[in-house]
């Protein structure tokens, strides 16, 4: 294995060359009228936002019910449409709870998640990449052999073993996501590094003396962080759906506390009979996040694509 | 080539060695398999019974060495929860893993190949369009969901297949499309990328420009230099089956495969027979990886691995 392929393919890996960090001013610019040309960019953010606004500020919308209320004689309300009234617009589970309160106070663990592990794993991951690039010698050696493990080792079964031995958690799970993704950002943080090692710009910071981790801090990692951020997104997808998945396993969030994934293993035994409405709309909130999620990816990808964002900007009325 | 072989075997075997490490020092210093089996309110007594009847009370290099010369011999340890050898266990439910991968791999290539050529072909068209609209969804949705959709849609309303269970070739057709649709939909982009750019290569362009038709440019020249990298991310997406999807498929459709028999260990509270698991998906993961580097190795001889 010698490339690193996100679940796109090949992950574009282009910095910004030779590292004059063009003004933030334009920068901004180009990204707002790229933005404009792309629907994918557009549906991605607003999808994005809906879902950071239900997560933040779940609790405090209006007409929406609490999402632990119970109450039986309402119980397994088809949503609005197959027969239900807009008391309960996406109808109610097993035991007579909103669906619709669930999907928003789902969201909330789901983001918590999904963003800590990607921080976690992308901070860590493009250290160890910075050092393993510009350091080089055995300390590159044991950290690439350690990614290569980790490629073989894939985290979820890391993440059943974990479960195995200590229980289930959330924060269990934020570590399993986080191990099964940090190599990913050691690997592209390496590769670039080792292509703007050889730059004039870093040989010039060496002649004149500046300590390495200077010359990582300063002058390696910001070149790296359009591609790594591209990354974080990409990432952020996986996060979620393996948020959802190991919920689903009920290797995450406990009751009574929901996340999508719970939903959809507490559902699942109502899909035979009436009830599909409790699985379906669950999986459709974490499809549809993901789904932003991916078109946010393959928008920012278009744009640090050099080619497809020269074309752009030529595109652009006053250009 | 035997050189180069020799090499990757030890290489796959190193892997392989470092990981069984690396879950002997989770199941063995972090915790230990007697602890996991017992209630929290177990008394010190039982404890130190149970770890006595484990082997657990002995120096940890003693039980270390125990463990990785076992594991030479295919000794993966008792199973406490179902008194077996963890082993025999495993071995028993790996025909039904092996089953659904394969059927998986078969979607997932028998819809990739033909839909990344065709948005290839009509790049920027409706075909592109509809296969990318159909990639998208295929990657976001998760695919325990869409095997209960997959459910609901064509066991329960149309009843054409059983719902859940193995009972023959009809039952494998839900889970394996439950798996295989991800994974197509990732194949069929990266094809369609990677058919589009050949055909700006001047190899290419000359062919189109002599008349040769766009379909059969695709076919007879574009096509096989994508093969490479086709057989790379197929191997990638068998070995995220089998540590991924066959787990949360197998507890959907419950199918008698290893990922569910490992859930059902976790939920027995049976950590040897949980590591056991983990060790086979994860030998079958190297095993994957090295399988797919021999076969890029052959494909195309310019490939230098290291």
């Amino acid at each position: 294995m010698t490339t690193v392929e996100g679940p796109m393919g090949p992950t574009s890996g282009t910095g910004d060359g030779e590292g004059a960090p063009s003004g933030s001013v334009t920068a901004l610019a180009d990204l707002r009228s790229h933005l404009r040309k792309s629907k994918a960019g557009v549906s991605g953010i607003v999808i994005c936002s809906l879902f950071v606004l239900a997560a933040v500020a779940g609790p405090w919308l209006p007409l929406i019910k609490d999402p632990t209320e119970q109450s039986l004689p309402d119980r397994l309300t088809p949503p609005v449409g197959w027969g239900g009234t807009w008391a309960h617009p996406l109808g109610t589970d097993q035991l007579g709870r909103d669906i619709l309160a669930r999907l928003i106070d789902g969201a909330r663990i789901s983001l918590l998640v999904s963003v800590t592990a990607v921080v976690i794993a992308a901070v860590l991951g493009t250290v160890l990449g910075l050092v393993a690039g510009y350091v080089g010698g055995r300390i590159d050696t044991l950290i690439v052999s350690a990614a290569d493990v980790q490629m073989a080792f894939p985290g979820v079964l890391a993440g059943l073993i974990l479960v195995a031995a200590f229980g289930p958690s959330v924060w269990l799970v934020i570590i399993v996501i986080s191990i099964s993704s940090w190599m990913v950002f050691t690997r592209v943080g390496r590769s670039l590094v080792l292509t703007l090692k050889t730059s004039l710009f870093v040989e010039a910071s060496e002649l004149a003396g500046a300590p390495s981790y200077r010359i990582m801090w300063r002058h390696l990692l910001p070149n790296l962080v359009s591609s790594l951020i591209t990354l974080c997104v990409l990432e952020l997808a996986a996060a979620i759906l393996a948020e959802s998945a190991f919920a689903f396993l009920g290797f995450g969030v406990q009751p009574p506390r929901s996340s999508w994934g719970l939903m959809i293993q507490q559902g699942r035994n109502y899909v035979t009979d009436d009830g599909w409405w409790i699985v379906t709309f669950a999986g459709l909130a974490i499809s549809v996040v993901v789904l932003g999620v991916n078109l946010l990816s393959l928008w920012l990808q278009s744009f640090n694509d050099v080619a497809e964002r020269e074309q752009i900007i030529l595109e652009r009325p006053g250009a | 080539m035997l050189r180069w072989l020799a090499k990757r075997i030890i290489a796959a075997a190193l892997v392989v060695f470092v990981v069984t490490s690396l879950v002997f020092v989770v199941t063995h210093v972090f915790t230990d398999p007697a602890t996991v089996s017992l209630p929290l309110e177990a008394t010190e007594e039982h404890r130190a019974q149970r770890r006595a009847a484990l082997g657990i009370d002995r120096p940890l290099g003693v039980q270390y060495w125990d463990f990785v010369s076992g594991l030479v011999v295919g000794d993966l340890g008792e199973s406490y929860w179902q008194n077996q050898p963890a082993s025999k266990l495993v071995l028993e439910r790996l025909p039904a893993t092996l089953k659904l991968v394969a059927g998986a791999t078969a979607v997932t290539l028998l819809l990739a190949a033909p839909m990344g050529m065709l948005a290839a072909w009509w790049e920027r068209r409706f075909a592109d369009h509809a296969v990318l609209g159909f990639s998208m969804a295929a990657i976001s949705a998760p695919p325990f969901w869409i095997g209960y959709l997959l459910i609901i849609v064509f066991a329960v309303q149309l009843g054409w297949v059983p719902t859940f269970g193995s009972r023959g070739f009809v039952s494998l057709i839900l889970p394996s499309f439950a798996i295989g649709l991800a994974s197509a939909g990732r194949l069929a982009q990266m094809t369609r990328r990677g058919i589009v750019e050949e055909l700006r290569k001047p190899y290419a362009v000359t062919a189109l420009s002599r008349g040769f038709s766009r379909s059969y440019t695709i076919m007879h020249h574009t096509f096989r230099n994508v093969a490479s990298g086709f057989v790379t991310m197929t191997g990638w997406e068998v070995t995220r089956m089998f540590t991924g999807y066959t787990v949360v498929i197998e507890f959907v459709f419950a199918w008698p495969g290893v990922g569910r028999l490992a859930v059902q260990a976790i939920e027995g509270r049976d950590l040897i027979l949980v590591q056991a698991a983990v060790l086979v998906l994860a030998t079958l993961v190297v095993l994957t990886n090295l399988l797919v580097d021999i076969a890029r190795r052959l494909i195309d001889p310019r490939v230098e691995l290291a």
